[in-house]
């Protein structure tokens, strides 16, 4: 038997005069955990689509258990048993977890007819195989992410797979999920199934892969065993660049600096409770605390999203009612989603329509039509304050990277000229790049005097950006930090995570 | 037990149910002769035709699709059937079902190709040959209603058998009509083809998740167009059902009760975005909308009233989805 399971040489691959991927070459070994990294546009995808036989590759081959195909199809690589699990994982929430599981397989079987007996049976093996267990006959849109993720896990092995492809899975899980995931793939490691895995996030790729590929640009940078790396050399390989790990310093005293917001004993049953913190001028406060700890919940009430139930807000001394959006937004707040795609941006639409579509009453003209003067004017000017970088910005919004998309986000928030600014995962999905790029544009805008809360769980990040931090755990601020560099990553870490620990970083 | 009894009532239908049980206690206080074999034998005959029609529109929604055009295919059905029947001289019930299912199957699969080939959006494409297949019957078969005189003797004939008989108590009597073997035997094959095959379990999967359902092989082509013929199948059977049960027919009629026909289906807890409901459901809609419809009268409200609740079904059925859909996308953050 040979080691190698998946070996690709020299594959090159051009869209349309864009290079996606130059003469790349990976292998896999039998039960080997890989990790793809890469900033976003570095080929990352197109690797995988090509791997799976979706798209074709111009150049190079790919061999598969010691066969080799200059012309791989999709339905060769699902015979020598590759799997993707796409982002969407691509279940179906009207059908029970025990058919989503087995469904595929029969599909690809030519099955004329079904056998519940065997769609059970055949979830409940696969199911014990990870070792997990869930209730077969439940729906899935009535089952968390995370085991989601398991149903899907378990549909790729029905294909008998020996190697599963994983595109981001982490980015919707708690710590403790990502934990349960690892231990799973760690499972499918010591059955000979081999894992390629796709993150962002440098801590995992660090726990978890035993090979890491870096592509950049759609080259290779290099395939490292994961001992040789460390967080500044991995960072460096992926960006080209040193990346400064530089932090937010907040200017002025505590005292002489206006408190802009004033939450007192907010309370939402179910969400958060008892909830009391002061956001002043010009800094820049951290809500940390694990998915589901009430952080998300309390931001979308500052919002007018999610009425609280009790408590007070005042902003500027005044108490204020938020019941709407629209209230919040008279109010000088603005909220950056954490989902942008979905709730931050209209995809389809421009770059400039995107970015005005909050001060339409600004650019109006003696007729109170839109003076496409001024309209031109503030889609400039934002545009090139928050360095978007597209090759026109009348393309729509969902050609950009990540980075640009979340610079549209901001730069339609930003032009209402908020007092408060809300960011909800601001980095989420973007690469180390941009993400540097982004925390100094937030930094630029608390120095401007906005007062700013960033909502993450990335530790790192809230470490390096904010003055003071909140953590939340389970809908209660459970610990107030009012000066960061009182505690080190560590110590806020075990604070957030209360104990359930987990050896990333 | 207890577990058990919590089972059912997870389930949309056990309300519905008891709602149909205590409008129908509330018509017998008004008029006992309600809660009466024979009526009952009536109401299942004259709302055989209705409930086939909505089982074929149930697994359009299933697939995430509408069809608004199986009126129009009914009626076509129906009076070509009829038609030729009277030109040739066949007098032969079988005959008209062949010609009426084959009218349907035909017509279904316009739709089907439209659909399932050209991609087009599934409303448009049945108002669009709604109006179209009730317009060409018009002008190209024609206009003139056929009486009962005229009306081969089958369609009477088939329209009169009942499996058994029952003497009512002046000696007369009345009996259980054949229509229901006919609905069962469609309730009983569409339940096993989606319910066994995976080309039921495809009509599923594309409701739930279409992007899916193409990654991973199924032929949604295929799938689709077999869910339009089916459904104009459903709805010949329907027309030649209808003819029998008047002994007239109007090819006037039949077009204009997609509206109900929809209202009981959406009743039946099928959820209009497509992916889930219960054949059960469904039926227990039509028994629903069958008993309001000939009820109205009776409690004092002229038959307007029909079309006005039909209208409020429908949406309060579509708010519900709505509501629910609002209330998980809450739970789990995210506002759409």
């Amino acid at each position: 038997m040979a080691e190698e399971l998946l070996e690709v040489k020299n594959i090159s691959k051009a869209y349309t005069g864009v290079q996606a991927l130059d003469n790349v070459s990976m292998s896999i070994k039998r039960g080997e955990i890989h990790c793809l990294v890469g900033e976003n546009g570095s080929g990352k995808s197109t690797l995988i689509k090509i791997v799976a036989g979706v798209v074709k590759a111009d150049e190079g081959e790919i061999i598969i258990n010691g066969r080799l195909y200059k012309n791989l199809h999709a339905i060769d690589s699902i015979e020598e048993g590759i799997q993707v699990i796409y982002q969407d994982l691509s279940l179906y929430p009207n059908l029970s977890v025990a058919e989503n599981i087995s469904l595929n397989q029969m599909v690809e079987i030519k099955k004329k007819f079904i056998s519940w007996k065997e769609v059970k049976n055949n979830a409940r093996a696969e199911l014990s195989n990870i070792g997990k267990e869930l209730d077969l006959d439940v729906m899935v849109e009535d089952v968390s992410v995370a085991e989601k993720q398991l149903v899907a896990i378990c549909r790729a092995l029905t294909h008998s797979a020996r190697l599963i492809i994983m595109d981001e899975p982490t980015s919707a899980l708690t710590k403790s999920e990502i934990d349960s995931l690892f231990s799973v793939i760690l499972g499918l490691k010591e059955k000979g199934i081999s894992t390629l895995f796709i993150s962002h996030k440098i801590s995992e790729v660090l726990k978890i892969s035993e090979k890491v590929t870096i592509l950049r640009d759609g080259r290779k940078v290099g395939e490292y065993s994961t001992d040789e790396l460390d967080n500044d050399k991995l960072i460096f390989l992926m960006t080209g660049k040193k990346i400064a790990n530089s932090s937010f310093k907040y200017k002025g005293k505590e005292h002489d600096r206006k408190v802009l917001l004033e939450v007192r004993n907010l309370s939402k049953k179910g969400n958060f409770e008892d909830v009391s913190f002061k956001l002043r001028k010009g800094e820049i406060l951290g809500i940390t605390g694990l998915l589901g700890s009430g952080r998300t919940e309390l931001a979308l009430s500052l919002f007018g999203l999610n009425k609280a139930d009790s408590g007070e807000i005042y902003i500027d001394g005044k108490r204020v009612r938020i019941n709407s959006t629209q209230d919040a937004v008279k109010l000088g707040i603005s909220y950056l989603p954490e989902d942008r795609l979905s709730q931050g941006l209209f995809i389809e639409q421009s770059i400039g329509n995107n970015i005005i579509i909050t001060i339409l009453k600004k650019i109006l003209n003696r007729l109170k039509l839109i003076s496409s003067s001024k309209r031109e004017k503030s889609i400039k000017r934002w545009s090139e304050k928050l360095d978007v970088r597209a090759p026109s910005l009348e393309l729509a919004v969902q050609s950009l990277s990540g980075g640009n998309q979340q610079r549209v986000v901001l730069a339609k928030w930003l032009a209402t000229s908020p007092k408060i600014f809300i960011l909800d995962g601001p980095t989420i999905g973007i690469d180390i790049a941009s993400k540097s790029n982004i925390h100094s544009i937030v930094r630029g805008l608390a120095n401007a005097g906005i007062g700013i809360i960033i909502i993450s769980d990335e530790i790192p990040e809230v470490l390096q950006n904010c003055n003071r931090v909140l953590v939340m755990s389970e809908g209660r601020v459970i610990r107030k930090i009012d000066d960061v560099s009182d505690v080190t990553e560590e110590e806020l870490f075990n604070i957030v995570s209360r104990k359930e620990l987990i050896k990333v970083s | 037990m207890n577990t058990k009894i919590k089972k059912i009532f997870k389930h949309n239908e056990i309300y519905l149910f008891l709602i149909i049980i205590v409008f129908s206690l509330i018509i017998t206080s008004i008029n006992p002769a309600f809660l009466t074999l024979e009526n009952l034998f009536d109401l299942t005959k004259s709302s055989a035709g209705m409930g086939i029609l909505a089982i074929g529109f149930f697994i359009v929604l299933l697939s995430g699709g509408i069809d608004v055009s199986f009126t129009a295919i009914a009626i076509a059905g129906q009076y070509i059937s009829a038609n030729v029947l009277m030109a040739s001289g066949v007098d032969n019930i079988f005959l008209a079902f062949l010609i009426s299912c084959s009218v349907g199957v035909f017509l279904g699969a316009v739709n089907g190709i439209f659909i399932s080939i050209f991609k087009l959006s599934t409303l448009i494409v049945t108002l669009g040959t709604l109006s179209a297949f009730h317009g060409a019957l018009l002008a190209f078969v024609g206009t003139k209603a056929i009486n009962t005189a005229e009306l081969p003797d089958c369609f009477k004939v088939f329209g009169h058998k009942n499996i058994f008989m029952l003497s009512r108590a002046d000696g007369t009597s009345y009996g259980l009509s054949v229509y229901v073997l006919i609905l069962i035997g469609v309730v009983i094959f569409s339940w096993l083809i989606l319910k066994y095959t995976m080309l039921g379990r495809g009509i599923y999967a594309i409701g739930g998740n279409r992007e899916s359902a193409l990654r991973s092989g199924f032929n949604i082509v295929g799938i689709q167009f077999f869910i339009y013929c089916y459904v104009g199948f459903l709805a010949g059977i329907m027309g030649v059902m209808h003819i029998s049960l008047l002994r007239y027919s109007n090819p006037m009629y039949i077009v204009g009760t997609e509206l109900s026909v929809i209202a009981a289906v959406v009743l039946g807890g099928a959820r209009i975005t497509g992916g889930t409901g219960s054949i059960l459901g469904t039926l227990l809609g039509v028994v629903m909308i069958s008993i309001l419809e000939k009820n109205l009268v009776l409690m004092g409200l002229s038959s307007y009233w029909h079309q006005f609740f039909v209208g409020l079904i429908i949406i309060v059925g579509v708010s519900i989805t709505s509501y629910q859909n609002k209330r998980r996308s809450i739970e789990s953050l995210t506002f759409r």
